[in-house]
């Protein structure tokens, strides 16, 4: 019975993703480049040849664009979870307005990733942007930063951009975990003398530990696969230094006609956060178990 | 408060009827997407329907092009209209499909066989796609084909097969601002100006917010059209980094002087062009179909054109890149509309008409010749500049090649490398091409 | 005591307000200035010149503001519509029955939520090719729907398990079948978790630019997020009149999110605790 239920979702998905991916796959394992692309017959199988060239080319881009990504993620993650477990603590307070703040804050979130990526562009430009008007005046730097054109402060722009659109994720997520504990924990603590800090290490984060694993792996996986907001903000350049390993793979396919290296990176990434994935599921198997 | 709960309700309502539907599975979503199916449906037909009525039964000729200003797209439509004129068995019509997805568009395109008759790209994308099957071999057609100029028609060939024809070529040259050289007491600069006097020259302009020089360093292959006359000029070639390795000297200099754009690394050519408007730019190396633009948006400029400065005294006119459009023949059973449409353009007075509108230069000796640009003192610096420009590869691999040739621009322009390490790992990365 | 930290609190809540929707009024703000203000040093937080123009000339019927405006809703309830229909069943099935299979498909769902959408791209273009539905809504409004119907499922699935069995085993006592207990009782109590997987479907599916940009070529169908990255690609610096793009671009959003916002965060809240 809930097969059935479930069952024209599970076709549907299969259909548009699960085959796609399935080719993919395949395509990884191919020769197929801009020479064998029209021709059937000069495809054949080439076992982990892609992979390997993608990995042991010398200054090899894949290699880089994982770090990139793994800059990028964790940078992103860094913040965005504590910024987002600050904001979820503040607004677990009652206050006038609490709602109203913590409501428009989500904003940010449901913005199409195109145009918070060009908003961002804008904000972050050599000249006019908005970013370097406010440094100059609170005089923390001298010269306005060339924020897009230098390698690491490209890097530092588009993580920028990422924390502001993830923050109300982590919020929301840990929000909910807060509204979890029962008030008398903290009232028989607190008869104990604990201080806030006290209370926060020793009660309120052992006691969302699930919550806080649920936004961590999360959030590692939806920043690990970003790749409108890069391509929109700075195409991975300059000098391949905000490559990350999704626009690497668009551009192999798409600008390098190299399938089915495109494929087997973009395969790369998949294994890297199935991975991740399997993390998450057993998290959520031990957790229902538990309940 | 009421308008909240009234658009709760709508939304509640959507969502409910959309429910009622789940009752019986496949009619639901049937039914779910049958409006908009119908939307798309008789769009098709409406459309279709415009084009019958237009071609009463003549076979049609699809045309893709990725031209984007007003006279671009004037200049396609007269040649459509001229065609459709000139004979009885054909409708030709046009498609555009936007610059930033025109290649992909292209190979899904080959992947699927969703493809127009006739495809107008950039020359040099054309090997890649030459050799991915997508157009057909037309060397027996009757075009005259040694009328042309060798670089761009070598970029529309094969192993000796013609897959289409050049239809417009052009290169970049030197823009200059006369009244900046005037306030500064400079001689303007000419086809002898070497590469050190073009470097004191830009250093001397570079004051008050205004750079000596800029051109476009992106990282596509835009970028690598502008940069790599550097390198072939300072004696190096597209497989042969180290030999040029003195335009990566020259630039990281220049740049670190402050009289090159250090912007640069992230303009591309319209960007370059309208800081040159703006005045920020003393000299910009742009292309003819800037001035259009430039006669429109800044009529007052005061500037002129010359060719790109070359190394030193001893050697010969700079080497400059060609660029410019072909237009190839997609690979059909019945390619004769598509043919007859390049018969129709191999017309020397049509071509000419068409680059007047267009601001680029016909792809075949003699039309170049048309007073129209040997008058015109700007125009004629470019059709100098063109005689001793040259095509990016021809290669299937280009994209390739220009990522790797672009990223070791990039790496000198924001000194990330020394120019000596820059040559080494760029020709790695050229060599490691097969 | 109490008073006091109360008004500090609201004081930071402010400050937050303010720093993180400074973006969002830049946006708006830039929209309205001219292009001398823009690139002017210091540029001013407040135009000094008001001009609607930037607005005027996308709204104006020339413009594919309107028409990309209109494309992009046409393409978004139908996802959104696709996505809610399949996933309701599906969340309600994987949180009210045990079968063999269950553990596995919640996984399946998961790994489909993983992966970027350039991965699927060719095969899916392929496949849309050869049911003839490139340059129609449909193929847009499929492959959006693939966003958001694993996000529907997982929230809508601990929504469902959130409501007491005791509840639909009451109605199965009382002669409903399994459907009929699913949709007399279980849909109106999951509403307001249903309400926020198809906002987020559709919101999922309005943001989408490459799905997009890729089936449709024909520019009267293009989706606003795909005409907005070609208008940008065109007139890059014109900044003021790509914000007020921008702006008509997240409109729907915004309106979505002032309307919504009471579901949205009881929604999220409660269903998302271990999604």
């Amino acid at each position: 019975m809930g097969v059935a239920f479930a069952m024209p979702a599970v076709i549907y998905m299969l259909v548009f993703i699960g085959y796609p991916m399935l080719q993919n796959i395949i395509l990884g394992f191919k020769n197929v480049d801009v020479f064998t692309f029209s021709k059937p017959d000069m495809q054949e199988f080439v076992g982990l040849k892609n992979y390997m060239e993608l990995f042991t080319g010398k200054n090899s881009i894949l290699t880089k664009s994982i770090t990139n990504t793994l800059i990028f993620t964790i940078g992103s993650i860094f913040f965005q979870f504590i910024i987002g477990f600050g904001l979820a603590l503040l607004f677990n307070k009652k206050f006038k307005g609490n709602s109203f703040f913590r409501g428009a804050t989500m904003i940010s979130w449901l913005l199409p990733v195109t145009v918070a990526g060009l908003l961002f562009k804008f904000m972050f430009a050599s000249t006019g942007g908005i970013v370097n008007q406010f440094l100059t005046q609170l005089h923390l730097i001298d010269a306005p930063i060339d924020w897009l054109l230098e390698p690491h402060t490209a890097m530092i722009a588009i993580i920028i951009a990422n924390i502001w659109i993830g923050i109300p994720f982590n919020m929301m997520l840990l929000t909910t975990g807060l509204t979890t504990i029962p008030e008398e924990i903290y009232e028989s603590c607190s008869l104990d003398g604990a201080n806030r800090f006290q209370r926060l290490f020793q009660i309120t984060i052992p006691m969302i530990k699930p919550a806080i694993m649920s936004v961590l792996t999360l959030g590692f996986v939806y920043t690990f696969k970003v790749f409108d907001l890069v391509w929109v903000m700075t195409k991975g350049g300059p000098v391949n230094s905000t490559e990350l390993v999704s626009t690497y793979a668009y551009r192999l396919s798409f600008e390098e006609f190299q399938f089915s290296k495109g494929a087997a990176a973009a395969n790369v990434l998949m294994i890297i956060l199935m991975v991740v994935g399997c993390f998450y599921i057993k998290l959520i198997n031990d957790e229902e178990e538990a309940m | 408060m009421k308008w909240k709960r009234a658009m709760a309700v709508c939304l509640a309502m959507i969502t409910v009827g959309a429910m009622a539907l789940t009752g019986c599975g496949s009619k639901a979503s049937d039914a779910g997407t049958a409006p908009a199916a119908d939307a798309a449906e008789s769009g098709e037909a409406a459309q279709s329907g415009k084009e019958e009525a237009a071609s009463g039964g003549k076979k049609e000729v699809v045309i893709w092009d990725y031209f984007e200003t007003d006279a671009q797209k004037e200049m396609m439509q007269t040649l459509i209209d001229g065609f459709n004129e000139s004979q009885e068995e054909y409708t030709a019509s046009h498609v555009y499909v936007p610059f930033a997805d025109y290649e992909k568009q292209l190979t899904l395109g080959v992947a699927s066989g969703e493809l127009p008759d006739i495809v107008i790209m950039d020359g040099c994308g054309m090997a890649s796609f030459i050799s991915m099957d997508l157009f057909g071999d037309i060397s027996d057609a009757d075009i005259n084909w040694d009328e042309y100029i060798q670089g761009p028609m070598e970029s529309t060939m094969m192993d000796g097969k013609h897959y289409g024809i050049p239809f417009a070529t052009n290169c970049t040259a030197l823009f200059y601002n006369k009244d900046m050289f005037d306030a500064a007491g400079i001689d303007y600069p000419d086809e002898n100006t070497t590469w050190d006097e073009f470097r004191e020259m830009a250093k001397a302009l570079t004051k008050d917010g205004v750079y000596g020089f800029g051109n476009a360093g992106t990282n596509t292959d835009e970028g690598t059209f502008q940069c790599l006359q550097w390198l072939y000029t300072a004696g190096g070639s597209y497989t042969d980094i180290e030999s040029g390795i003195d335009a990566y000297k020259l630039m990281q200099e220049m740049i670190e002087e402050g009289s090159w754009a250090k912007d640069v690394v992230n303009w591309t050519q319209s960007d370059v062009n309208n800081n040159f408007m703006a005045g920020n730019l003393a000299m910009q190396q742009n292309g003819p179909w800037q001035i259009p633009g430039i006669e429109k948006d800044a009529p007052d400029l005061n500037y002129g054109v010359t060719v790109l400065p070359k190394k030193d005294a001893s050697s010969n006119q700079a080497t400059s890149i060609l660029g410019g459009e072909n237009m190839g023949v997609v690979k059909k059973d019945d390619t004769s509309g598509a043919v007859a449409f390049l018969k129709y353009y191999d017309q020397t007075d049509v071509m000419v008409e068409a680059m007047k509108q267009y601001g680029s230069f016909p792809p075949k000796t003699e039309a170049a010749q048309d007073a129209y640009w040997t008058e015109d003192e700007i125009q004629a610096s470019f059709i100098q500049q063109l005689a001793t420009s040259i095509p990016r590869g021809p290669s299937a691999l280009w994209p390739t090649y220009s990522s790797a040739i672009q990223t070791g621009f990039q790496e000198v322009m924001t000194s990330a490398k020394t120019p000596e390490q820059a040559a080494k790992d760029t020709q790695a990365a050229v060599d490691a091409i097969e | 005591m109490k008073q006091k930290s109360n008004k500090g609190l609201i004081f930071i809540g402010l400050a937050i307000f303010v720093v993180f929707l400074f973006p969002l009024y830049w946006m708006f703000v830039t929209a309205l200035k001219t292009q001398t203000e823009i690139f002017a040093i210091p540029t001013p937080l407040w135009p000094r010149e008001l001009t609607w123009e930037p607005f005027l000339e996308q709204l104006s019927v020339s413009g594919d503001t309107l028409r990309g405006f209109k494309n992009s809703m046409i393409i978004a309830v139908g996802a959104m519509v696709i996505s809610t229909i399949l996933a309701i069943p599906a969340a309600y099935g994987l949180a009210r029955f045990r079968f063999r299979l269950k553990k596995p498909l919640i996984l399946f769902f998961l790994i489909t939520q993983m992966l970027p959408s350039t991965l699927v791209l060719t095969s899916l273009y392929i496949m849309f090719s050869r049911l003839g539905l490139l340059n129609s809504y449909i193929a847009p409004m499929l492959a959006d729907a693939t966003l958001g119907i694993p996000f529907s499922i997982i929230i809508l699935r601990t929504y469902f398990i959130s409501i007491p069995k005791e509840l639909d085993e009451a109605a199965k006592i009382d002669g409903c079948s399994h459907l009929g207990s699913f949709v007399r009782i279980m849909l109106p109590v999951a509403k307001p978790g249903i309400i926020v997987t198809a906002v987020f479907s559709f919101v999922y599916a309005w943001g989408d630019l490459i799905y997009g940009i890729t089936f449709i070529t024909d520019p009267t169908m293009r989706p606003i997020t795909s005409s907005i990255y070609n208008y940008v690609q065109q007139y890059q610096t014109l900044w003021n009149s790509t914000m007020a793009f921008g702006i008509v671009a997240i409109m729907p959003v915004v309106l979505i999110f002032i309307f919504m916002q009471k579901y949205i965060v009881s929604g999220l809240t409660n269903g998302a605790v271990k999604a």
